[in-house]
């Protein structure tokens, strides 16, 4: 099968990565539709016949060619890397050095993310392992308030109220390998994403011990991880975020991920974690909360970095981001966890059970509706309600095939304020951030 | 019941070191792969390869390069922010010519964005 079709498979998706114009000209004719020798073409560089070939949109690459190579799975040759690591599942290896990793969409079929399936971003080096108890690493709170405190992971627990919930993180460049041009930065699919079940203090009870003084505004975080230079004087990242998302109250001081002490390259014994908003806002390895009177000026904040275009800016043009907005809430996105991208079933298959999830930063997901026949009609699924506050939704629902053939699995959100994901992935900005388009997933029946 | 303490206690110090144990294993592992050595080789043959290699790899393995498809113009203005974000020693003059190029040449804007192979031809 695959010698068969090897030879129009390789011209066709040469074509597209050539010139997709012509390619789309030529497969799509000068009507628009796919049909004759060109559908017969383009189902054969697909595997099977195209069932819903009328409604595939011209100037649309096929899913099958068109996803980041990072998001196409971890099977089979010509893969992306994937991260082998004790404990880990075959997450995608974004890099070793600094160490990043992507989670399949596939594998995030579980409510709860699991340590196997949590992704991993660092931005600088993995901190050597505290050797001694861990309930005296100490976090300091100093700047603009009344009382500076150092304290204990013990007097954390013991002098705090101690909470659990169920939250997201999200890398701030989550999608960004959707981009065109492509920006600088991890190649991301939809998987810098987690909804892990974290224990600890609410930071907001934190900084009221401390006792805020009129003139604080800002957070500015430090963490124990070395920059990727060794410098010693460095730190690898320092963001900070607006005083109201500090005292939200799911803005927690974790110690515990899944009940168990946060693993170390997750930022054990103590991180932040700042649901729904840029995951660097979710510090790892956690030292010190600087209070700021002013917008925090760490590295990873101003120009380009976290910040995005408030006018849309030409793709690809340069910018020094000095009239960019700080990225807050992070947009709409949803996820397919049942059907890994490439899925092949049998012949008869008349309709799938799909699941999935989706999440919307401080917002939360109205709707995920799903379409089999490239956006043509779409079928509501059913969103169950988010577990609590911040975290993700889970989302179900039965599509029915016509035929044997190629189908793309599309899935798109739409949060409690009626935006949808949009078709491409819109306000590019250098360094790729909020990229949310509606999802792709190639399976073949037959 | 003094004898029940102990045994707890025990187990506790046990659990304790375990965990101290799971810190330092998963320390290690992650720390293995961020030192994992390369080879200049993983970079495609070409001049100026030498240079960016050393230069680059003193922070950060080839990944970061290899992922990346980007015009000369935002290639080179990765180097200034490199210096004025992370402390990089400034490049200047011909050696600076030299890795633009080198990154130009064999990490340039793709056409069309870096397509998947096919799935169902595994």
């Amino acid at each position: 099968m695959a010698a068969r079709h090897g030879r129009t498979e390789r011209s066709i998706q040469e074509l597209y990565r050539d010139d997709p114009e012509r390619a789309d000209a030529l497969a799509f004719g000068r009507r628009g539709a796919l049909k004759g020798t060109a559908l017969a073409a383009m189902g054969a560089a697909l595997g099977g016949a195209i069932p819903f070939a009328h409604s595939m949109p011209e100037g649309t690459l096929p899913a099958l060619f068109a996803r980041p190579a990072a998001a196409q799975g971890t099977a089979g040759s010509g893969a992306p890397q994937v991260l082998r690591m004790e404990g880990k599942a075959p997450l995608i290896l974004q890099g070793e050095r600094p160490l990043v990793a992507e989670t399949p969409e596939h594998l995030l079929d579980e409510p709860v993310t699991s340590y196997a399936n949590h992704f991993i971003r660092n931005n600088g080096g993995v901190p050597e392992a505290l050797s001694g108890d861990p309930r005296t690493w100490k976090i300091r709170i100093d700047g603009e308030v009344n009382t500076p405190l150092e304290l204990t992971l013990g007097e954390l627990e013991a002098r705090f109220p101690v909470v659990t919930r169920q939250l997201q993180m999200e890398c701030g460049g989550n999608g960004r390998a959707f981009f065109a041009p492509q920006t600088r930065g991890n190649q991301w699919g939809n998987g810098a994403i987690s909804n892990a079940e974290w224990t600890g203090v609410r930071l907001r009870d934190v900084l009221q011990a401390a006792g805020l003084k009129p003139s604080a505004v800002f957070t500015g975080h430090y963490g124990a991880d070395p920059h990727l230079s060794g410098a010693a004087d460095r730190p690898a990242i320092a963001r900070g975020m607006r005083l109201a998302k500090a005292m939200d109250e799911d803005t927690l001081i974790a110690f515990r991920m899944n009940g168990q002490p946060i693993p170390h390259i997750h930022g054990a014994p103590v991180r932040l974690i700042t649901p729904g908003w840029p995951g660097s806002l979710s510090q790892k390895w956690l030292t010190r909360i600087w209070i700021r009177d002013r917008v925090h000026d760490g590295a990873g904040m101003g120009g380009t970095s976290y910040r995005i275009p408030v006018r849309p800016i030409v793709p690809g043009s340069n910018s020094n981001g000095a009239d960019f907005a700080e990225m807050e809430s992070m947009p709409v996105r949803s996820i397919l966890s049942s059907h890994a991208h490439g899925t092949r079933l049998p012949a008869g298959t008349r309709s799938l059970d799909l699941r999935g999830a989706a999440w919307a930063g401080d917002l939360t997901v109205r709707a995920v509706d799903v379409s089999v026949d490239f956006g043509a009609t779409w079928t509501t699924m059913q969103v169950a309600a988010p577990a609590n506050r911040h975290a993700w939704q889970r989302w179900t629902g039965r599509v029915t095939l016509p035929s044997d053939g190629y189908y793309e699995i599309w899935y798109r959100a739409t949060d409690s304020d009626g935006r949808m994901q949009p078709h491409a992935a819109a306000n590019w900005n250098p360094q790729g951030y909020g990229a949310n388009p509606i999802s792709r997933a190639a399976i073949l029946v037959g | 019941m003094r004898a029940m303490i102990l045994v707890a206690a025990i187990a506790a110090l046990g659990i304790g070191v375990a965990l101290a144990q799971d810190r330092q294993d998963q320390a290690d592992a992650a720390r293995a792969i961020e030192g994992a050595a390369e080879e200049e080789t993983v970079l495609p043959d070409g001049e100026g390869r030498s240079e960016t290699f050393a230069y680059c790899t003193v922070c950060h393995n080839t990944a970061l390069i290899r992922r990346n498809r980007l015009s000369r113009d935002q290639w080179d203005g990765l180097m200034d922010w490199m210096s004025e974000k992370h402390g990089m020693n400034p490049l200047e003059g011909e050696f600076r010519d030299t890795i633009v190029n080198y990154l130009a040449t064999h990490f340039g804007p793709a056409q069309a964005p870096a397509r998947g192979r096919n799935p169902f031809l595994n």
